[in-house]
């Protein structure tokens, strides 16, 4: 059960320029939850990254609703964005390879990975009518210094 | 958010471009856009100094990838990075790109 005093939500539209709405409310939830403001960047990077995929490979491009939710339970850190766009089969965008330095490099690929690197688990989940992600930090678990 | 792009010619074929803001994957296209005619044969020694940029994520960190490989094509060209804040250098670390690039710790330095 998420603490009440630590849940933040809103209702974005996947193609206006506003993740820095998202960041402001990654921001707060750093600072509430003492997360130094390496850590607090890291994670709004994996937030910006995860909506970024939203709105070129879930709704690609076009208009679509996003929710962001983001609670603390105990020590765990969530951030549960919602689409509303085709359900993506298992492994469809979380399965994408780790880009191969430079070489490789793709807003998409790239952005995956960052967010691999910052949180401790990446969840998905298709839904009838769109998709579930969950960014997941352990509070406890130290920092990840490296990618 | 926005990003604010000067552009300054100087001595000896060098271009500089100031970025101010964020880079992201809204303003990573007016980046591009302003990157792309100065990644030309003509020009040799591109200089970006992210001074003024708080965040970067990985939109802008392909696009700044460009102009490295515009960089290799050619011999004597240079695309250098400066002016990382903490916060910059530190998702440039993430993504294993701080080895890659050219960055001089200083702005102005080039």
């Amino acid at each position: 059960m998420a603490d009440s005093e630590h849940l933040l939500s809103c209702k974005l539209n996947s193609t206006c320029d506003c993740v820095h709405v998202l960041s402001s409310m990654v921001e707060v939830m750093g600072h509430r939850v003492g997360l130094s403001d390496k850590q607090t960047n890291r994670m709004i990077l994996a937030v910006d990254e995860l909506f970024a995929n939203i709105a070129q490979h879930g709704y690609r491009g076009r208009e679509g609703k996003v929710e962001m939710f983001a609670s603390r339970d105990g020590d765990m850190l969530n951030f549960e964005l919602r689409d509303y766009a085709p359900p993506l089969l298992k492994d469809e965008m979380l399965g994408w390879p780790r880009p191969d330095g430079e070489k490789e490099l793709k807003p998409g690929g790239l952005g995956l990975h960052l967010m691999r690197s910052v949180m401790d688990k990446i969840e998905h989940e298709a839904l009838a009518d769109g998709n579930r992600w969950r960014l997941i930090k352990y509070l406890n678990r130290g920092q990840k210094d490296e990618a | 958010m926005k990003l604010d792009i000067t552009e300054t010619e100087q001595a000896n074929g060098v271009v500089r471009l100031l970025l101010n803001g964020v880079v992201n994957i809204q303003t990573a296209v007016a980046l591009r856009k302003q990157l792309k005619p100065m990644l030309s044969a003509k020009q040799q020694h591109v200089h970006v100094d992210l001074s003024g940029v708080g965040f970067i994520d990985s939109a802008g960190l392909a696009t700044l990838v460009e102009g490295l490989q515009w960089s290799r094509a050619a011999e004597g060209r240079r695309f250098v990075l400066s002016g990382l804040s903490d916060n910059v250098r530190d998702i440039f670390e993430l993504a294993k790109l701080d080895s890659v690039f050219e960055i001089e710790s200083q702005a102005g330095a080039a």
